[in-house]
């Protein structure tokens, strides 16, 4: 059940109307509510309708792209600073890596997670393994996330988990998710998961922020 | 049968001696042909070269005049980043979402950046090959072009913004579409296969297909078949089963489908439509060529009962593919 405090920011959130929530979330802010409790119940809420419609078979980018600027509008609004690290959620590195510019499938990757309500460092695009790597380090993620469409990003993709064991960071779980990289395994890519869509990725996340894996 | 013959018989889904071969084969030719793909992919001249050389090594049954998803922007004013092996991507995109849409001029094909090579391939492409092969060009749908016009996340938003301003930018696209695969044909190719990868349900909801997008493929269709196109070719890939059934008013004649439907499924979406596909593309890739020739065997069957069948992959086959793999597929063709 949604609190009938947040219907309206959890309806604007789903239509992509993104002016009239960040409208929204700035009356609710304006009348002392705590941004915790709109991220959990407003963006949190939104995430969960729209995960629950999104099956495989129908996922589009369009729709999640148009949810994803309005929860980002909300949470920029709510932090403009980025979500600190001190609330204690689960930090998240994503990044296209080096020799692939297309990074609509992380963007929007990123917006599902903001969406819930984790704190996201996006590195970009064309991101070579060193600066992903030293991300990790430098901002305590418990996780990684690469996106790819291109098949040639896959040399890559393979040297995240070498490359952060070598610096003692080979618990980090890493995702890879994209056009090109979900056509193959967690094994060929020498990667912990393969997200078939965003909200796929977001599942193996929570269950990894739970302490299921 | 020869190629040619073999193709336009399961377009009808008459008998043929045997299935098709029609790997998507693009780039992988110049790798093949140890060419940089940045000089294949500029060079209409070294491009036939090397689709020439691709079919004497497969024995497949097509050729493509296809350089990459990028001519067109290029040519209405975008510039590309080139890289020595690897495909172009947009470095700045030349319309923006304030722009003014009335200086938008469709190109001229015989004079706007890489246009001319293409058709020049073309040309070469059906000089040798008569009417042995196929000669498929190729270009971008609607949606894709609009996509690449103004960056895919830029061109998403506008849709849902400015409803009224993407729709003209769609409709430019599909002019343009007509103008270029008109050229395409008139230069020698039997076809354009229009490639609208951005027209996929993973990417815009099925309404939206039926409703913006559907119309246009089909006038672009409708003008393809005037200007004496063999047959009409679409190629979305991806999970297209809600919009396979729409492909019979559009005009389609070939329908490609990728990894994401089942044969079956493909077969009774699309009952009387010529299909091609669907093995993972990047299986050229990592699988070894058993499991192709596994893999391409059983669409073979699948489709033996129904015949109108192309033994493709789902999608482009990658540059970096292993050459046995796209063996064992072909081979899987003649019953090998």
């Amino acid at each position: 059940m949604i609190d009938p405090e947040m219907n309206k920011l959890v309806d604007t959130l789903l239509q992509g109307d993104h002016t009239g929530a960040l409208a929204e979330a700035k009356r609710l802010r304006a009348a002392g509510v705590a941004p915790e409790r709109i991220v959990t119940e407003g963006m949190e809420a939104a995430m969960s309708r729209l995960d629950d419609k999104c099956t495989v078979e129908s996922f589009n980018l369009l729709e999640i792209m148009l949810v994803g600027r309005a929860v980002s509008a909300v949470a920029n609004e709510l932090y403009p600073e980025g979500v600190p690290l001190e609330q204690g959620r689960a930090t998240f590195v994503i990044a296209t890596l080096e020799g692939d510019v297309h990074d609509l499938g992380k963007n929007i990757t990123r917006m599902v997670l903001i969406g819930k309500g984790y704190r996201v460092v996006d590195l970009g695009k064309d991101c070579p393994v060193e600066n992903l790597v030293n991300a990790v380090q430098r901002e305590q993620a418990d996780a990684v996330l690469v996106s790819g469409l291109i098949t040639p990003v896959i040399a890559q993709v393979r040297k995240v988990k070498p490359a952060l064991a070598e610096r003692g960071l080979g618990g980090i779980k890493v995702v890879a998710g994209g056009a090109a990289l979900k056509q193959s395994s967690a094994e060929a890519l020498n990667v912990d998961y393969v997200a078939e869509t965003a909200f796929d990725g977001a599942h193996y996340l929570d269950r990894l922020v739970r302490g299921e894996i | 049968m020869n190629s040619l013959e073999r193709i336009k018989a399961a377009i009808v889904l008459d008998a043929v001696d045997r299935t098709p071969a029609v790997p998507q084969l693009f780039g992988h030719a110049a790798t093949l042909a140890g060419v940089a793909l940045v000089d294949y992919l500029r060079d209409g001249g070294l491009l036939a070269r090397c689709q020439i050389e691709a079919l004497k090594h497969y024995g497949h049954d097509v050729v493509f005049a296809f350089m990459d998803l990028s001519v067109e922007t290029e040519a209405v004013g975008s510039i590309l980043l080139y890289r020595e092996n690897q495909y172009p991507d947009v470095a700045s995109y030349v319309l923006t979402p304030g722009c003014d849409l009335s200086a938008l001029i469709v190109p001229d094909p015989a004079r706007a950046g890489r246009m001319p090579e293409l058709l020049r391939a073309a040309g070469i492409l059906r000089r040798e090959m008569g009417d042995t092969a196929l000669v498929a060009g190729c270009l971008a749908g609607p949606m894709t072009l609009t996509t690449q016009l103004l960056g895919i996340e830029t061109a998403l938003y506008l849709a849902a913004d400015d409803p009224g301003r993407f729709e003209k930018i769609l409709d430019f696209a599909a002019e343009l579409a007509i103008r270029y695969g008109t050229a395409q044909i008139a230069a020698g190719a039997h076809l354009p296969i229009i490639f609208d990868p951005a027209a996929s349900p993973a990417v815009v909801p099925p309404q939206f297909f039926r409703e913006l997008l559907l119309p246009r493929l089909k006038r672009v269709f409708v003008a393809f078949r005037q200007a004496g196109a063999l047959a009409n070719w679409l190629n979305i890939a991806g999970p297209t089963e809600a919009i396979l059934p729409y492909y019979p008013e559009a005009g389609v004649d070939i329908a490609n489908f990728d990894y994401y439907v089942a044969p079956d499924s493909a077969q009774q979406l699309l009952p009387h439509t010529c299909l091609d596909g669907n093995i993972k593309s990047l299986s050229f890739v990592d699988a070894a060529p058993e499991e192709i020739g596994a893999a391409a065997s059983l669409l073979v069957t699948a489709f033996a009962g129904r015949g109108g069948f192309l033994l493709s992959s789902g999608c482009e086959i990658p540059p970096e593919a292993k050459p046995e793999n796209i063996a064992a597929m072909v081979a899987a063709c003649r019953g090998g």
